[in-house]
């Protein structure tokens, strides 16, 4: 499982790697207007073929670039009810707080659990590579401790279901 | 090394261009203006800031006769700057244009210059005596996105340009009263302004930094899918190659001589790439040294440590910890490359120094003299 893991990580690392090549670019529709490309979707020439990465049926990563702005959007394994309300009540609380993780997208894609927004003003201020790594390191992360809150709770009820039976 | 001075300015530079005698510099930091430094006794000082743009200064232009900056800028606007007594007068230029500005050269005779823009138009501009300031003829409906980059070639009326929409063009920019019509230059002057020589479709990404050689016999500019093209005798019927390479894709060119060509870009390093005696194009190497990549993976870092790491801390080394790291690419520039400025003198056809400028903020020098390798390509 671990392994399978590290592959669909690199795999993301390694596209991620190139389609992080962003740059500043006005926008063509407005004049004095600088909007991310991929939000936008006006112009077509603008936008590259997004790329779909596949761990299995129940998780997948959408990456979808344009000149000016990329975005990653994450669909995570939810085995039961109580994965499925686990993570949205965890992923909820990532996205309220958007705004302190800079490259954090407020709502995410339809169809996804979470997603990113990178424009180049990000890879301007920070290290392509080390926003790379960012990005693996909170997909690693950020599901371990689900995993964990589940395994608790699972825990919690077999424990009260002994002292009911017994 | 090839690197013979590296600069901090800022902490990210848009582009730079050089004055004439190479002593000062003009830069954008990413904001509506232009700083100049000086070159004093091995220090750099700031000698001028030029403040009259709205928004972000995209093009830097330094004419090497007659000591004009031109500026173009993502309000639309362009401003000719001279330099009267000790300060640096703006000149407005009427662009008529209503999308931002991209990308401005002088011609190699100074009497005009281009501008790009995300009109997808390109204007060029002469100055009119009788009125006194700098008017503005537009190439239009050409173009079917923003034009990113243009080229003047060496005869003062072909114009290269390239565009996101892949497409690389070659116009006449022929204008009664600034051009001469030359029996020398054969079917050039023969054209009329706006008309367009040829179509290069050879990109299906978009098109980047266009360069004409020293002769203007051919024409480099790159693509987006990581590949550089090569036209010769640009013309009727053009020779073109595509040279596909495996790194990350480049944002400019130049050509420092008839056969050798230096492209940078997202890579954090140049690129040489040179002709071969049968005219075949080849990459040759980098041009700065790589950095390799950090020791194996180790397991995972917390959320915080992981967030702490895009800034301060651990910008100038190598962190070790994470699993697989990504590696960090280039050892001088440590952001994407976007300018790349010839350092030799105006009109000679080989040139062995040469400047970059990238969104890490530095300025570096590079000289080719102590590259014996590459010498000989020259």
């Amino acid at each position: 499982m671990a392994n399978s893991l590290r592959l669909y990580l690199t795999c993301i690392r390694n596209t991620l790697e190139a389609a992080m090549c962003l740059q500043n670019f006005p926008c063509q529709e407005v004049e004095r207007h600088n909007k991310p490309e991929v939000e936008l979707k006006t112009s077509p020439e603008l936008l590259l073929k997004p790329i779909l990465i596949c761990r299995n049926e129940a998780e997948k990563c959408l990456i979808e670039t344009s000149i000016n702005s990329l975005r990653i959007s994450l669909k995570v394994k939810q085995a039961d009810e109580l994965e499925n309300i686990l993570t949205k009540k965890f992923l909820r609380f990532l996205s309220m707080r958007a705004e302190a993780f800079q490259v954090l997208r407020r709502k995410p894609v339809q169809g996804y659990d979470l997603s990113f927004l990178i424009t180049n003003y990000h890879c301007e201020e920070m290290q392509k590579h080390k926003l790379i790594d960012f990005i693996v390191q909170f997909m690693e992360a950020s599901f371990h401790p689900l995993h964990l809150v589940l395994w608790s709770v699972v825990n919690y009820f077999k424990y009260y279901a002994f002292l009911w039976t017994y | 090394m090839a690197a013979v001075a590296v600069h901090q300015f800022a902490p990210c530079i848009t582009c730079h261009a050089w004055s004439p005698d190479r002593s000062m510099v003009a830069f954008c930091p990413n904001n509506s203006e232009v700083h100049i430094y000086k070159l004093s006794e091995d220090k750099w000082e700031q000698a001028h800031i030029l403040q009259k743009h709205d928004q972000i200064v995209s093009g830097i232009d330094w004419s090497s006769r007659a000591n004009r900056i031109v500026t173009v800028s993502h309000d639309r606007n362009s401003y000719v700057w001279n330099y009267e007594g000790s300060e640096w007068v703006p000149t407005l230029v009427i662009l008529r244009l209503n999308r931002a500005a991209l990308c401005v050269q002088w011609s190699p005779q100074e009497n005009k210059f281009a501008v790009g823009s995300g009109a997808k138009t390109v204007c060029i501009c002469y100055y009119e005596q009788e009125n006194n300031w700098w008017v503005s003829k537009l190439i239009r409906k050409r173009h079917n996105s923003s034009v990113t980059s243009v080229a003047w070639h060496p005869n003062n009326i072909l114009l290269a340009t390239t565009s996101t929409d892949g497409k690389c063009r070659v116009f006449s920019t022929f204008i009664k009263g600034v051009d001469t019509r030359d029996s020398k230059a054969g079917s050039s002057s023969d054209s009329k302004f706006g008309q367009q020589i040829l179509q290069l479709d050879l990109s299906f990404s978009w098109a980047f930094g266009v360069n004409w050689s020293p002769s203007g016999n051919t024409l480099a500019y790159v693509g987006h899918s990581s590949t550089i093209y090569f036209v010769d005798d640009v013309g009727p019927s053009p020779l073109a190659q595509n040279v596909a390479f495996r790194d990350l894709p480049l944002r400019d060119v130049l050509f420092i001589s008839e056969k050798v060509v230096i492209g940078v870009g997202f890579d954090c390093n140049p690129m040489v790439f040179a002709a071969d005696e049968s005219g075949m194009w080849s990459f040759v190497r980098f041009l700065g040294e790589r950095k390799t990549s950090s020791t194996g993976p180790k397991y995972g870092s917390q959320f915080s440590e992981a967030f702490g790491k895009l800034y301060g801390q651990s910008k100038h080394g190598i962190n070790n910890d994470g699993v697989d790291n990504s590696r960090q690419r280039g050892g001088v520039h440590e952001n994407c490359i976007t300018c790349i400025v010839p350092l030799g003198e105006a009109g000679s056809s080989t040139i062995t120094r040469f400047s970059t400028s990238g969104l890490d903020g530095k300025v570096v020098i590079w000289d080719l003299e102590s590259q014996q390798d590459l010498l000989e390509y020259l």
